[in-house]
């Protein structure tokens, strides 16, 4: 059996639409489109110049019973119904309440102070968690901060994003979200929020016309 | 699918486990293209139940996942000479960067004595320590405790 067949077969199993149909809660959730792209590329195989370059003995296997993830429909979809925008913590682990925001390019020789330092000026740090690298023990560039409010967050994002930590220029954003990385929706749904406004307004405009 | 400017396709999924005494324990987790982050943990020791969380990550943590990946060259590396999956367990670790496509499998690792026991030491680090990092248990215990 060729290695090239059997990990083509093996890859279109796993990426199944099935998979990705079964867990679209939202409607705006779709990564159906993503999923032929994948299997598209593969199952050109090795005439296209645009296939997948495959390694691993994943693809020489049949397909084995540790997929746990694929084809379950009953996970904890936390917050996806709630439209696009930061997600509190409180619904990923339960035990954290607060809004968890993304700190990377942290310096590797960065010390927890340094970080406690520039983020404690927009609220309270209620945790910080720098990431280090085990292996060389220095830090893996990124670290997790939780404050207790949206708007502490927010304010520690919006001040500290591409500014200079540690001689290092950091990105912050948040943590969790509640929409999938769909720009493309994202946009629609802001163009429908501003037409309602448009809408509003309009409305208030005329009746103040009219009143005249 | 719409994303930025460039951005290749992202795509990882890390599982661990084993079948035994208590049934099949596992951990899994997931990186999908679109953000979701997909976590189920199973252990049927003790009759605990399993727990499956999903939830949207930000393209920011997206980024950097990829980054640590990218940075830890697993994708150079073969899992030709790591050890099989055996009876104490399997680990499997799948990643599409690009037009880069692995998916390796090797048995469980217990301690850094099996990786540098084994016949690709410098291969089998790679692995073992970008799955600690990975992994979003780490944190979220971290943040616990």
């Amino acid at each position: 059996m060729a290695a090239a067949n059997a990990g083509d077969v093996e890859v279109v199993d796993f990426d199944s639409d099935d998979d990705d149909l079964m867990d679209d809660d939202a409607p705006e959730v779709n990564p159906a489109p993503a999923a032929p792209r994948l299997r598209s590329t593969i199952a050109a195989g090795g005439d296209s110049a645009a296939a997948r370059k495959t390694k691993g003995r994943g693809f020489r296997e049949e397909p084995s019973s540790s997929r746990p993830l694929v084809g379950r429909t009953d996970f904890d979809s936390l917050g996806s119904d709630d439209g696009p925008g930061p997600l509190r913590s409180f619904s990923v682990c339960a035990a954290i309440e607060g809004w968890i925001i993304l700190v990377t390019g942290v310096h590797e020789e960065a010390q927890e102070d340094d970080l406690h330092n520039a983020f404690r000026e927009f609220g309270q740090v209620k945790n910080l968690h720098l990431n280090l690298d085990r292996r060389t023990g220095f830090v893996k560039g990124y670290a997790l901060i939780e404050y207790e409010s949206f708007d502490e967050a927010q304010a520690a994002i919006k001040a500290m994003d591409g500014t200079e930590l540690v001689t290092q220029i950091i990105n912050v954003d948040w943590a969790f979200s509640s929409g999938p990385v769909m720009r493309r929706n994202v946009r629609r749904r802001y163009v429908f929020v501003d037409v309602v406004k448009c809408i509003r307004l309009f409305i208030c405009i005329e009746f103040l016309v009219r009143a005249k | 699918m719409a994303r930025g400017g460039g951005e290749e396709e992202f795509y990882l999924r890390y599982y661990v486990g084993h079948k035994g005494q208590f049934g099949h324990e596992f951990l899994e987790f997931e990186f999908r293209p679109d953000g979701k982050l997909r976590y189920a943990n199973n252990s049927n020791y003790r009759n605990d139940t399993m727990i499956r969380k999903e939830v949207f990550v930000s393209p920011t943590v997206l980024r950097e996942a990829r980054r640590i990946v990218e940075q830890s060259q697993v994708m150079k590396e073969d899992d030709r000479n790591w050890p099989v999956p055996d009876r104490d367990g399997k680990q499997e670790l799948e990643i599409v960067m690009g037009n880069q496509h692995i998916s390796f499998i090797t048995s469980k690792i217990g301690s850094l004595i099996n990786v540098q026991s084994s016949h690709d030491p410098e291969g089998l680090r790679i692995f073992y320590y970008l799955v600690q990092v990975l992994n979003p248990q780490t944190p979220c215990r971290a943040l616990l405790f």
